[in-house]
């Protein structure tokens, strides 16, 4: 049941057709798992929180450092050196205090990755970093978490969401990419709230958009490119 | 040149002008089933054979996306605008990646020589 409040902090996205109070109040119940909270993880977070996700986990063991600034939209001057999921936190909080916040200080890894997500509904991903990421996709597929992927570089984006037994997994696909290759601000912004939109369908029960599809953005051409993807029957992971 | 090209998880593995016969051993599933979308019937055997003009990776790739794209499909390895590689692929010439190879994807391809063509994926946050 939703309060008084929450009725008029909503009230825009409540008039949404086929959204309304019953779709607000399974959002108010999810539990999410933000994974890493840089370029993507800020902007999921900030508008998940503002939507009104109920529990968010931030999971990060950073510190905030001037280079991040020009995308990193949680944190400020004042913030560099303090560790990122404290400060995100904070800023969150403010944003909607009705919303849990918990902050997870921690490098995802194989050994860690399986209680980090533990009772999530969806696990978002906002990493830098394949191994990490694998790791991710591995304790997703285990627990039968839908995991939205998210990755950027320069003014280019990808997004698929992973839904354990039903649509390839990160693992099917051999992925290989460049790293470090820099990154505009707007483009994780641009990607994680892909992210965050293929949440929200995921938990109030709308079918997501990129199941089984790979969305690539070319910031630099403008073109969105959605092709479809089957599972590797051969995965080690996932089959 | 006449091609064979086989799709594999996130590429394509062509070889120019093949002797012999080129299967899908050791690929046995596709991810990407638009790859084959200009060529339907290869879905059977798994293994696309075409001729295109010219005799570079650069022709190849470009007769590639002229196929895709009469298939509705946007596939552009080489960017109209750039006229170079798009950031979103990378390609490999007897697996070595282009850019070392002196005259890269204007290489003269010769009998037997194999390209692979990869979707790039994205790492950075």
């Amino acid at each position: 049941m939703l309060d008084k409040d929450e009725l008029v902090r909503y009230n825009r996205q409540l008039r949404i057709p086929n959204f309304g109070e019953t779709a607000q109040e399974k959002l108010k119940a999810a539990r999410v798992v933000i994974a890493g909270v840089g370029g993507l993880g800020c902007a999921s977070a900030t508008y998940l929180t503002a939507a009104g996700v109920g529990h968010i986990a931030i999971v990060d063991f950073d510190v905030v450092e001037l280079s991040n600034l020009n995308r990193q939209v949680l944190y400020w001057e004042e913030d560099i050196g303090e560790e990122k999921v404290l400060v995100a936190r904070k800023k969150l909080s403010k944003l909607n205090p009705t919303v849990e916040i918990m902050p997870v200080r921690a490098e995802i890894r194989e050994e860690n990755a399986s209680s980090i997500i533990s009772g999530a509904d969806v696990v978002v991903d906002g990493l830098d970093k394949l191994e990490a990421r694998l790791a991710l996709n591995r304790a997703c597929v285990e627990q039968k978490i839908p995991y939205v992927y998210g990755g950027v570089s320069r003014l280019r984006g990808m997004v698929t969401t992973i839904i354990p037994g039903v649509t390839p997994c990160l693992a099917c696909f051999n992925p290989e990419g460049p790293r470090g290759l820099g990154v505009l601000g707007v483009t994780p912004a641009l990607i994680a709230n892909l992210q965050a939109l293929e949440t929200i369908k995921l938990i109030t029960g709308q079918k997501p958009s990129l199941a089984g599809k790979l969305l690539l953005f070319n910031g630099d051409d403008l073109k969105f490119r959605i092709y479809d993807i089957g599972k590797n029957e051969g995965c080690q992971v996932c089959s | 040149m006449k091609v064979a090209i086989t799709p594999g998880f996130s590429e394509l593995f062509i070889v120019v002008n093949p002797t012999g016969k080129i299967t899908r051993e050791g690929l046995l599933t596709i991810n990407m089933p638009w790859l084959y979308a200009p060529w339907p019937d290869a879905r059977e055997t798994g293994v696309i054979e075409t001729e295109v003009e010219g005799d570079t990776p650069r022709a190849l790739l470009g007769a590639l996306a002229q196929a895709y794209k009469h298939a509705g499909v946007d596939f552009e390895p080489i960017n109209p605008r750039t006229n170079d590689m798009d950031e979103d692929y990378d390609v490999w010439i007897n697996d070595k990646n282009y850019v070392a190879i002196p005259d890269g994807i204007n290489t003269r391809l010769k009998d037997g020589d194999r390209v692979k063509v990869k979707i790039l994926w994205r790492w950075d946050g």
